[in-house]
């Protein structure tokens, strides 16, 4: 069943690379566009047959590829995995749809974008760790060639700062990975063969590290984010769509799935450090995002802020935070989503990205009222205003992470309210004011244009409204992962300590 | 083209607008001679003045009917009296036939009335929709010429002459007969009363003044689809033979209460549609207004209002047209009022440019603010004849005079705001 969800894109990506494109043609973008519904809904079904009693992977699928290395053909989904991957079948549909008709080499570029897909997919549902590692590397390349062939100007620059990033990430997880199965013993790669009780905590924590380091580089945090603001401003914004909503989960997914999971005794351990790295994380993307003249990168920053949420709730890996930590994921693709669609939709049509040029994009009649007033929507939902997910999301990983990192939670907290003035600066600059009468003879956008992000927001306002709609398949497996861990081992470090026992750390 | 180049006997102008300027001596408009300009502005003129057919009926009708009534809930619906009500420039019986066609409401007025831009329905429904001529629109023109005053004439100074307070009592007291309520509040505070009376005045003022210009614009639609303007001068100059042939129209009050006609100004009082209507109209509504709702956030401790209500810039010379389609700012109504009556070949105009029907209103706002340029050119035009020379005088003196005052006129242009620079240019929709 899983395979379907890999095997469609890549076909698809070889049938569409062959399509005969005559003048005019929109073929490709059709073909794509079937697919990726297709996989959405297929994967949507696939989450209403999630038995919601089970903490463990379900729809298993196991073919031995290449035994003598430990390669498996080993697939499987539970509640943290199949979400994620439903979030990517949708966002692909929104990428493809919100790519603009007429774009160069059509053939190439919705074949790269199916190819992104059955990466990602196969990633998250991959359970053996090799398996993951080589589904990882393939997404790499496609969105290499999407950002450098369809990006802006120093979109070669972006897209060589991204795949070095990347490659480094992915060969730290490699190197990571080998690690786990020599040190181990394990027979094969395959995740349940895996055990690290038995490994010193010397070698956990070098192999923890390298696991976080590799994807603290591809959710990114700070300071391994440096990569992201130019990657996500140069690509198109169907394609930073996909890098923000989907290609950043692959780094949250494989924290909790290989850090949280494998090493839960030394993950206590760093989790004091995990913290703060978060909450740096979210305040520097947050002050960043205030000091941005151009909405995309102010989108870009704001994205690396809410990702540290992420890592906080992680890192107090208490059954709520948990929860809110992959919700939060889930939330954030939809937001990002939106955010990048919107951006899009306002510099394709008013030609310029800077919040000192744009105004008045509220006006009901010469400006673009229904992208400005889903753009405050967006806003909103990022900000973490009730009625909407992203309040949803941040209000578990706060109340699931404060018992633990209280201070720590209370950073987020204040951040959160450091959204809500960048989004004003951004809401203010752009949608209200006085329309420039010498500039705005804006096209119109016209109902086809709109659809994706009313799509998104509905789904935003819908899961606001009712969140047990999202959160319900996901809490089995992130109840399973937090009470994996031997509690009475936890240690209530106090902040003050936490910090004077770092600095007398950096002392030494 | 019937515009003709100036004799070179005074040197250029060096002001700012010395083109606009040289176009005005040579008998222009400031408004450039193009024939996409004469389309737009005959269009527009027509399309205003179906609902100005409204406007100067239910204006008349307020001041005379409604009157004092405390709750005028049902002052826009207009009786039968007042559509069919005669207007002194159209139809046979007209004092002067401005206008070929018929002296009662115009067809299409009626047509839209009956059924508006839904169906045929209710009155109420009609109104409560705001599927209807917006009357809002007309009084925001009134209150700024109220609230303005003192821009020359005789008829303010007029409002506190003690023969006006008297009028102004007997009509109150003969309103409120039997009422002991309003005619102890009438007791209580007079001046109130009297200063809604007031206004009522500016409403027949604005009416009587509106009776004229509807007439106006049918005849220059007629003419255009005629194929009778040649420019925009023609055009112009047609406003200016009006002007001075309707000037001298007396300007009044009266009030029937009860069958009884109450004469609070009467028309022996000498006041004329020139000077007590048409000048104080285009001061107040073009160039001077208030800000309207909704189109301009002002701050006046922070002096972003003038001091001076002479100063005041916030008309259609003046109006940043863009924000046209906000809920409730009393431009966006008038918009909506011309849009139920454009003609085909404008509508087939504005299809070609920026958003087609989705930003009509504001493409046909741009074209109503050139129009209005063109009318104030004609008032402009019509004071220099009255006040200065001709325009082919051999005088060179007296060509410096015009200078002058054509300079000073388009002085009040050089503000940021002015719109004089942006229809210069044809792209500016």
């Amino acid at each position: 069943m899983l395979t379907a969800l890999i095997l469609v894109p890549i076909i698809g990506a070889i049938l569409i690379g062959f399509l005969p494109t005559p003048e005019g043609s929109n073929l490709p973008r059709k073909a794509a566009l079937a697919i990726a519904i297709g996989l959405f809904f297929y994967s949507f079904w696939l989450l209403t047959q999630l038995d919601l009693s089970q903490s463990g992977v379900q729809f298993t699928e196991y073919l031995t590829w290449a035994k003598p290395i430990g390669l498996n053909y080993t697939l499987g989904v539970d509640g943290l995995a199949l979400p994620l991957v439903v979030l990517n079948g949708l966002l692909t549909w929104v990428a493809i749809y919100s790519t603009r008709e007429k774009i160069h080499r059509p053939r190439l570029y919705y074949s790269l974008v199916l190819l992104v897909n059955a990466g990602v997919t196969g990633a998250f549902v991959a359970q053996n760790l090799l398996l993951f590692i080589l589904f990882y590397e393939l997404e790499l390349i496609p969105v290499y060639f999407l950002i450098a062939i369809w990006g802006g100007a120093k979109s070669q620059y972006a897209a060589t700062k991204f795949l070095l990033y990347t490659a480094v990430s992915g060969i730290l997880i490699l190197a990571a990975f080998l690690g786990i199965a020599w040190l181990c013993g394990a027979s094969s790669f395959d995740l349940a063969t895996i055990s690290t009780e038995d490994l010193s905590q010397k070698s956990q924590l070098i192999l923890l590290s390298l696991l976080l380091v590799g994807f603290g580089i591809k959710i990114p945090l700070v300071p391994l984010h440096t990569w992201q603001p130019d990657a996500y401003v140069e690509s198109a914004p169907s394609v930073a769509i996909l890098l923000g909503g989907i290609l950043a989960k692959l780094g949250v997914y494989g924290l909790l799935r290989f850090g949280l999971e494998l090493f839960p005794e030394t993950w206590h351990l760093v989790s004091p450090g995990l913290a703060i790295t978060g909450s740096v994380t979210v305040i520097y993307g947050a002050l960043s995002a205030i000091a941005q003249k151009d909405i995309k990168r102010m989108v870009a920053y704001s994205s690396i802020g809410h990702m540290g949420y992420i890592l906080v709730a992680a890192a107090a890996s208490t059954e709520l935070s948990v929860l809110g930590g992959v919700a939060q994921a889930i939330s954030h693709g939809l937001i990002l989503a939106l955010l990048f669609e919107l951006v899009g939709i306002v510099e394709d049509k008013v030609g310029t990205r800077e919040l000192d040029v744009l105004n008045g994009l509220m006006n009901p009649v010469r400006g673009l009222p229904l992208v400005s007033a889903l753009l405050i929507t967006a806003g909103m939902a990022s900000a973490g205003i009730p009625g909407l997910v992203g309040f949803a999301a941040e209000f578990l990983v706060f109340q699931g992470s404060f018992s633990i990192f209280p201070i720590c939670t209370l950073l987020c907290i204040f951040a959160s309210g450091l959204t809500a003035v960048y989004f004003v600066i951004l809401l203010n600059r752009t949608c209200f004011g006085k329309l420039d009468n010498k500039l705005a003879y804006y096209p119109r956008v016209v109902r086809s244009e709109q659809i994706p992000a009313l799509v998104l927001t509905a789904i935003i306002m819908v899961l606001g409204i009712h969140p047990t709609w999202l959160v319900r398949w996901i809490e089995p497996t992130t109840d399973a992962i937090a009470q994996s861990f031997h509690k009475p081992k936890i240690v209530a470090i106090s902040q003050p300590n936490l910090i004077a026992s770092f600095g007398s750390d950096l002392d030494r | 083209m019937s515009t003709t180049l100036t004799p070179a006997k005074i040197p250029p102008s060096q002001h700012e607008f010395a083109d606009v300027i040289h176009r005005l001596e040579a008998g222009g408009s400031m408004l450039p001679d193009t024939p996409e300009n004469l389309m737009q502005i005959i269009g527009i003129y027509k399309a205003y003045a179906v609902p100005m057919d409204f406007y100067w009926r239910d204006l008349l009708y307020i001041a005379e009917r409604v009157f004092l009534d405390p709750f005028p809930a049902f002052k826009y619906f207009l009786p039968q009296e007042y559509l069919d009500l005669h207007n002194h420039y159209a139809g046979d019986d007209a004092d002067l036939r401005i206008w070929r066609g018929e002296a009662t409401a115009h067809p299409e007025l009626l047509a839209f009335m009956e059924k508006g831009e839904t169906f045929k329905g209710s009155k109420l429904f009609h109104h409560l929709w705001h599927d209807r001529i917006n009357m809002e629109f007309a009084e925001a023109c009134m209150r700024a010429m109220l609230w303005h005053q003192g821009m020359g004439g005789r008829f303010y100074d007029y409002l506190e002459d003690p023969e006006y307070i008297a009028n102004a009592d007997r009509a109150i007291k003969a309103y409120f007969k039997g009422n002991p309520l309003m005619l102890g509040l009438y007791k209580l505070f007079p001046n109130m009363f009297y200063e809604k009376v007031r206004e009522l005045s500016y409403y027949a003022n604005l009416g009587l003044f509106w009776e004229v210009m509807a007439p106006v614009f049918f005849e220059m639609s007629d003419i255009y689809d005629e194929g009778g303007f040649k420019g925009v001068p023609d055009a112009m100059q047609f406003l200016v033979n009006g002007i001075f042939a309707i000037a001298g129209r007396p300007i009044y009050h009266h009030v029937y209460i009860r069958g009884e006609c109450y004469e609070i100004i009467p028309k022996s009082k000498g006041f004329t549609w020139l000077y007590e209507a048409a000048l104080p109209y285009v001061e107040a509504v073009f160039y001077r207004t208030a800000p309207f709702r909704g189109t301009k956030s002002y701050n006046a401790q922070a002096q972003q209002v003038p001091a001076e209500q002479k100063d005041f810039h916030y008309g259609i010379l003046y109006a940043d047209v863009f924000p046209v389609g906000s809920a409730g700012i009393p431009p966006t109504l008038l918009m909506q009022d011309m849009l139920h009556f454009l003609p085909q070949y404008l509508i087939d105009y504005y299809q070609k440019y920026c958003r087609g029907e989705d930003d009509i209103l504001i493409q046909l706002g741009i074209t109503f603010q050139r129009s209005m340029y063109n009318v104030t050119s004609a008032v402009i035009q019509a004071l220099r004849t009255a006040l200065l020379y001709p325009l082919d005088d051999p005088n060179p003196k007296h060509l410096m005079k015009n200078r002058q005052f054509f300079e000073m006129q388009m002085d009040r242009f050089k503000r940021p705001e002015a719109r004089l620079r942006d229809i210069q240019n044809q792209e500016y929709r």
